[in-house]
């Protein structure tokens, strides 16, 4: 069974296509807006009697309502080489996993869906344009988390994405984990400063929780090809530790500041925790 | 280190095998996500250089033990006490000979060469403080041993001389051989030329001139181990019809003490002689005396094998140590 969460948002969509989001566009639904002429709105089941009365020139005022709308949900993920980390249920098949909810809340809230993947440019491959879907397709799904990432960066990736996102303003899961400098990432939220975005951080228990307690560890980036061997031991992982915590209260606030906090993709995917994400922020 | 040298010193070439640790981690890297959130750790570093210096010194350990090195053979100057004591002895075949005359071959244990082989051993062991050379002689002798303190050469000199015998008894070359040993030394201890024979010989005259003359040169004393054959003459008593060929030992005991310089005979027949002959040497006067002794080269690559195993065992405790994948 595919998970499935709500997102409601605060914003006023300012699509035109019916939907199930509060809306700028006036239209049929039970959302007062205003009064307007008989002449520009002909719509005389709303004729409203006191608002004619006052009407100093006499003319027949309407009630007008706001219109519910469709708001674009898209996923821009990360793939670039980073993200090839874990075996079993590596960070790929979890952004799958998490693609595949998104997608099918998409598609039973009535919003189109939209995937754009991306390491040091747009992989135009593995995009799915902004469209309705029934989920996710099954073979993207597989042919998603089974990708070899070999990117060397994300963040010009990341901006090519949000330039092809289009003019409205849509809901954005930025998937990624954030494995970049503070000016970075800075520079990848200013891109997306047109919509709302939701950055997923997709962290992996094994890159420093599970990490082995005594040994040597060879390290390697694989965006920069650096090494970087250790000697495991408790003191090392807990320092390990605390780069993660500091990492994600600099998240947090940096996140913040460009108007949400992230979410932290936990293994396996809580699609309730995500809703109550939504309904917390 | 000029006395060191390599039985393969090109070998040492491959000593450059000790760059390749610094050149990388013998360990295969494990795929993290990014080096960015990893912590830096100077305790890792300074362990890590430790075992890649310990693999270098390692390597070169090897290599230098693989080249084969060796000390060079070297002249060092001892102080030996005691007496110069040349063991001058017959290898003709009549030393393979029973006391009763019968030959046996060189392996018998009951040969005269046999005796005189335990004796000499004995006596060898016996005497701490000589300095011993060797001499075999048949129909010419043999040079076997310079004056050496080094008993072990000396025991072994006189195994090998005493095997199987060949040829006549030429008693006057063999003894002007071991005289040559006195010639130009320095005079420390008391000079004794230790003769093993069975006798059967006889000296020519131009031969006799010269020994007469190097024995007072080198002012040496000769003892006479006599193996007697049960039938032989006995030298001290004259033999019923004396004649130079005979009864060579009968005059070669006179012309002996005809020498001038002290000598003696012991009739050996068993031990008791020995320790009559032994009692005589260690009633002289010795002074210290300096002498050259050649020590062998020697075989160094066992240090190198060993430094190796220790600079290696950290190498080998850190590849036990090493995590080769993720646990997910």
């Amino acid at each position: 069974m595919i998970a499935e969460f709500h997102y409601p948002i605060r914003w006023r969509s300012f699509r035109v296509h019916p939907g199930h989001h509060r809306s700028s566009q006036t239209g049929g639904s039970d959302e007062f807006y205003g009064h307007a002429p008989l002449m520009a709105y002909p719509e005389p089941r709303h004729i409203d009697v006191h608002a004619t009365l006052h009407d100093p020139f006499g003319q027949f005022m309407v009630r007008v309502f706001r219109q519910r709308s469709s708001v674009p949900v898209q996923v821009v993920a990360d793939v670039s080489a980073s993200m090839g980390f874990g075996e079993r249920s590596g960070k790929l098949a979890r952004i799958a996993d998490f693609c595949a909810a998104a997608a099918y809340s998409a598609f039973r809230t009535g919003d189109p869906f939209g995937f754009l993947a991306c390491d040091t440019a747009l992989r135009s491959d593995l995009c799915l344009p902004l469209r309705w879907y029934k989920g996710l397709p099954e073979d993207f799904r597989n042919s998603l988390s089974t990708l070899e990432p070999d990117g060397n960066s994300s963040v010009e990736g990341l901006c090519a994405a949000a330039a092809q996102l289009g003019r409205q303003r849509s809901l954005v899961f930025l998937v990624s984990d954030f494995h970049l400098g503070a000016d970075e990432t800075n520079r990848v939220l200013d891109a997306f400063v047109h919509h709302d975005v939701v950055p997923i951080v997709v962290w992996s228990d094994t890159e420093y929780q599970k990490l082995p307690a005594f040994g040597w560890i060879n390290l390697a980036d694989p965006e920069t090809g650096r090494q970087r061997r250790l000697f495991m031991r408790p003191s090392l992982r807990e320092r390990f530790m605390e780069n993660f915590r500091n990492r994600r209260d600099e998240l947090n606030r940096i996140c913040g500041r460009h108007g949400r906090r992230p979410f932290f993709l936990d293994d396996p995917f809580d699609a309730d925790a995500l809703t109550r994400y939504f309904l917390t922020e | 280190m000029t006395n060191v040298g390599f039985a393969m010193p090109w070998l040492l070439l491959a000593a450059l095998s000790a760059l390749i640790p610094w050149l990388a981690s013998g360990q295969p890297p494990l795929r993290y996500s990014s080096l960015t959130v990893a912590p830096t750790d100077r305790v890792s570093t300074l362990i890590d250089r430790a075992v890649r210096l310990s693999a270098s010194l390692g390597l070169i350990a090897l290599v230098v033990a693989v080249a084969g090195p060796y000390r060079r053979e070297q002249t060092v100057e001892r102080l030996g006490f005691g007496a110069e004591i040349v063991l001058l002895i017959d290898r003709s075949s009549s030393m393979n000979e029973s006391f009763v005359g019968r030959y046996l071959g060189g392996a018998a244990r009951e040969t005269k060469g046999a005796v005189a082989r335990e004796i000499l051993t004995d006596f060898v062991t016996r005497r701490k403080d000589d300095l011993f050379a060797v001499v075999a002689f048949s129909a010419a002798p043999i040079y076997v041993l310079p004056l050496t303190q080094d008993r072990g050469a000396v025991s072994a000199a006189v195994r090998s001389s005493t095997e199987r015998g060949h040829g006549i008894t030429n008693i006057g070359s063999g003894l002007a051989m071991a005289l040559d040993f006195f010639e130009g030394r320095r005079k420390g201890g008391a000079r004794i030329i230790l003769l093993v024979s069975d006798g059967a010989a006889r000296i020519e005259e131009e031969t006799r001139e010269r020994l007469h003359q190097a024995f007072s040169d080198t002012d040496a004393r000769l003892y006479w181990i006599y193996l007697r054959n049960r039938t032989g003459v006995h030298l001290d008593a004259p033999p019923e019809n004396p004649g130079e060929s005979t009864t060579p030992e009968y005059f070669l005991h006179q012309f002996f003490q005809t020498l001038g310089s002290p000598y003696r005979a012991y009739e050996a027949e068993n031990a008791d002689a020995l320790r009559l002959a032994v009692a005589d040497i260690e009633a002289l006067e010795n002074d210290p005396l300096p002498y050259l002794e050649k020590i062998p080269r020697q075989d160094l690559s066992t240090y190198g094998y060993v430094a190796a195993l220790v600079f290696l065992l950290p190498l080998l405790a850190s590849r036990a140590l090493e995590v080769d994948r993720w646990r997910f």
